[in-house]
């Protein structure tokens, strides 16, 4: 599957699960997920990620739920009550303990579970596309944030390794485990993974990353002025009914003024490729469907229509469930049906050398 | 001239006192120069120079002149001059961006815009004359570091730098890796105007290759012939060092070169000690296996280890000296087989295990995160209950004067010190050693000698893994040679390094019965 295909995939997720909030459909997001995530190739690097950001995104629903505890919720499903102080009212309505409902829980879980799905499908990206191949599909005006986004990619895993073989050198100095030694792992692999990306950086650097010309002055001009158009946008939009007009084409101007900065860098920043990586029609027509309809559900969530909210505090009434509302959910399985029905995977998986695993 | 630089001073950001000072040299087309001197010396600062990756990417200041290629390198873009002068880094790891070989060999061309018939001319040629064709589809993560580092040198050639700069290319590999890697350089560099600048601490194998030679320390820069380094320099292979003190003209640089020079002369195997008789077994390993899935990565190891006694554990990387160790420290739970410390079934825990047999692993310097030395000693003082006081700790370990200082400000030597501090402080009966000298100057290696040496002196013992026969050679008794996960071969120091052994030093080649350069007498 061509990169921009996954690209595609990622930001359907991402909008799908974030504009939903009805349980049955996320649990519909979060399945299709760990369907692609079985099937897809998990030949780069980053598949090492994927149980380290799973845990990370089970933690955080986890941690989502127990603030919900802590800050207690309101509702009329009280399920038990927390004794907590009552915080004066300067703490902008902030309160510690109270009586928690199930309303609050189910909130919470919700917003738990559209974290999860996303975390899982960056976990599968990662696992299924090299940084490389992204830094390749990715726009020459951003060529800088290429090379944020190749070191970001790189590191992740290495930072993980780093952790397992921190972890276990305080195990070879004595030290026992648990949380209250937290600190002690994450501190030398966060400065570990800070000095190595400063050494990725500096050899990209030296091997002449970005060495074609950048962009005239103008296309940066123009490109420049689309984050206070788009901003103005924003403001109108959710602050000022009346002017959602004016607003909607302050927003196409700001899309349009990065498009042609983009496109004018494209033309100047002559670089080449020695293997075009082959975009398939039906990786084309999925990229763009999968884009458009991100665009679409986006759109129609800001202006206020969506068939997938649901609000447990409207008297905690079991979520609807509808055929028409779970076809955008089940959509985002698409890659699972495109890798079943495709020709087995180009590269060989990782084998590990002997060197690597006595590591 | 491809290079010049005059009265070039540079400082580091927030440093005190200059990195480099007042440097002035040329480089001619074809030369090939190596740069030597002890770590921290400016070896690195000197060939970032010539790239601009200092001053542009690491900040500071800088005064003097420089032109490389009519450049001025301060001020043209770094990826601009990598047209002129590539680089290549110390961990074949820390430097590539694609997933196949011929994908990162292309990358830098990619990003210049290089036609594409025009790009694959030139990967062909390269893969060509650094005689990795084999590995041409191959993915990067599947290579040993020695094919890494020379698809890394293709990559940078393949802008046609008519400036190569290697730093410490080899330190990272074992001898088989690094001896690849210095036969491609030595290939480049005949074959044309190619100037090569290589920083190195294993002087042996690059002395009798270069054009000359620039020690840099504290900053300096002397520029020497490689006779004369040889004769001049503060460390310097044993065959350099055994020439000077025969007083032999000119300094030999090979082994062949002094048996040439010493032709007719008589020579005799000076006094040394011998190891003195073990004492009680401290560590039997019986039957000790360990799979990965269908990789056999160690089998059937059987060998015991007494008092006094300090193995050096050689074989070729991959060959299980590491699994060795972590099975010995219960790292590895798959592990079969028998550990004994002392004649009683070794306990379940690492920490209990490490306890009687500490582990210092590859890159130890990883896992400090104190704000002072003294914490971090502290730290496992206080984890291991020992008795040991901190000051009594900090002397042992001769970080005395480096106690209140941050380990991050240290340099790789001191914080390589200050993690087998941290590893060893609560002095276990048992040292298991993971390549310690790895990328470490010869003073470096004089300390951990001197530290072994007074270990089994005081009925300790040690297994070390390493690849530096000679300095291994000053401190072990005894060699373990493991291969494909088999113990090959279990000798006594003097057989194993000496002449007609498994890996004699340069001493045993010149001499038979000698083994240390002191031995060789005239």
């Amino acid at each position: 599957m061509h990169t921009m295909a996954w690209v595609g995939w990622v930001m359907l997720v991402m909008v799908v699960a974030l504009t939903t909030t009805n349980p049955y459909y996320l649990g519909i997001v979060l399945l299709s997920v760990l369907l692609v995530a079985v099937l897809a190739p998990k030949t780069a690097t980053g598949v090492a990620s994927f149980r380290t950001l799973f845990i990370f995104g089970v933690s955080m629903l986890v941690i989502s739920v127990a603030i919900s505890v802590i800050n207690g919720s309101y509702g009329s499903h009280e399920l038990f009550t927390i004794p907590g102080p009552q915080l004066p009212w300067w703490f902008g309505g902030l309160r510690l303990g109270g009586p928690v409902s199930a309303e609050g829980l189910v909130a919470a879980l919700t917003r738990g579970l559209a974290i999860l799905s996303v975390l899982l499908a960056f976990g599968v990206f990662n696992g299924a596309v090299s940084p490389h191949r992204v830094l390749r599909t990715a726009p020459a005006a951003v060529f800088q944030a290429g090379l944020i986004v190749t070191v970001g990619l790189t590191l992740l895993p290495s930072s993980i390794e780093d952790v397992r073989r921190i972890r276990e050198m305080r195990a070879l100095r004595g030290a026992r485990g648990g949380l209250r030694q937290l600190p002690a792992l994450v501190v030398p692999a966060v400065i570990g993974g800070l000095e190595r990306s400063m050494r990725l950086a500096e050899a990209m650097e030296a091997r002449g990353y970005g060495a074609s010309p950048p962009a005239q002055r103008l296309p940066r001009l123009v490109g420049m002025t689309s984050a206070p158009l788009l901003l103005a946008a924003a403001c109108g939009w959710f602050y000022y009914e009346p002017l959602r007009l004016p607003a909607t084409i302050a927003a196409g101007l700001g899309l349009a003024a990065i498009g042609w900065w983009m496109a004018s860098s494209a033309r100047s920043r002559h670089t080449t490729s020695l293997n075009v990586e082959p975009f398939s029609l039906a990786d084309r027509v999925l990229a763009s469907a999968s884009l458009g309809l991100a665009a679409l559900t986006l759109g129609l969530a800001l202006a206020g229509w969506s068939s997938l909210k649901y609000n447990p505090f409207a008297g905690l009434a079991w979520p609807p469930f509808g055929a028409t509302g779970a076809i955008l959910p089940l959509v985002t399985a698409w890659p699972a049906f495109r890798l079943l029905f495709s020709s087995p995977p180009e590269v060989a998986p990782v084998r590990l050398s002997p060197q690597v695993l006595e590591r | 001239m491809i290079a010049t630089v005059r009265g070039l001073t540079y400082r580091y950001p927030g440093a005190d006192s200059p990195a480099l000072r007042n440097v002035s040299l040329d480089v001619d087309e074809g030369a090939f120069l190596l740069l030597a001197g002890p770590s921290a010396g400016g070896k690195s600062t000197l060939l970032r120079l010539f790239n601009g990756l200092i001053p542009q990417f690491h900040g500071g200041q800088i005064s003097g002149e420089m032109r490389v290629g009519e450049l001025d390198p301060a001020r043209t873009p770094t990826r601009q001059m990598a047209r002129i002068a590539g680089m290549v880094f110390q961990e074949p790891e820390a430097q590539s961006v694609a997933d196949t070989v011929e994908e990162e060999i292309a990358f830098g061309m990619e990003q210049h815009g290089v036609p594409a018939p025009e790009m694959r001319r030139r990967v062909e040629a390269l893969l060509a004359s650094l005689r990795i064709e084999h590995l041409r589809v191959r993915t990067l993560a599947t290579l040993s570091g020695g094919e890494r580092q020379r698809v890394a040198i293709a990559a940078v050639l393949a802008l046609q730098p008519r400036l190569l700069l290697l730093d410490e290319p080899t330190s990272q590999l074992d001898p088989a890796g690094a001896d690849a890697v210095i036969d491609a350089i030595r290939g480049l560099h005949s074959a044309g105007e190619l100037a090569v600048l290589v920083a190195e601490h294993r002087l042996e194998r690059l002395l009798p290759l270069v054009t000359g030679v620039l020690g840099v320390q504290g900053g300096i820069v002397s520029e020497y012939g490689a006779r004369e380094a040889a004769a001049r320099l503060g460390a310097v292979p044993p065959v350099c060092e055994i020439g000077r003190r025969l007083k032999l003209t000119p300094v030999p640089l090979t082994v062949a070169e002094a048996l040439t020079a010493l032709q007719g002369r008589t020579l005799h195997v000076g006094t040394h000690p011998y190891p003195p008789a073990p004492g009680a077994e401290l560590l039997k390993v019986d039957g000790l296996s360990v799979t990965y899935g269908e990789l056999v990565a160690l089998r059937e190891a059987t060998f015991s280890l007494h008092e006094g006694e300090v193995i050096a554990l050689i074989g070729p990387n991959g060959s299980g000296k590491t699994t060795l160790f972590r099975a010995i420290a219960g790292l590895i739970r798959q592990a079969r087989g028998t550990v004994l410390f002392g004649g009683a079934a070794a306990p379940a825990g690492v920490a209990e295990r490490t306890a009687f047999a500490g582990l210092v692993p590859q890159d130890p310097a990883i896992a400090l995160y104190h704000e002072s030395v003294r914490d971090e000693l502290a730290e496992t003082l206080r984890n291991r209950r020992s008795k040991t006081s901190i000051d009594n700790s900090l002397k042992r370990w001769n970080l005395a004067s480096l106690g209140s200082r941050h380990p991050r400000d240290l340099s790789v030597g001191q914080q390589q010190r200050v993690a087998i501090g941290a590893m060893l402080a609560h002095e276990p009966g048992v040292w298991l050693l993971d390549e310690p000298t790895r990328g470490a100057d010869s003073v470096a290696k004089a300390w951990l000698a001197d530290a072994l040496h007074r270990h089994a002196e005081a009925g300790g013992a040690a297994i070390v893994a390493t690849h530096d026969i000679e300095s291994a050679a000053r401190y072990a008794t005894r060699v373990i040679a493991l291969d494909e996960g088999v113990i090959s071969h279990d000798l006594p120091m003097r057989v194993a390094f000496g002449s007609g052994g498994l890996s004699p030093t340069q001493a045993a080649r010149l001499l038979p019965g000698a083994v240390l350069p002191e031995e060789v007498e005239a």
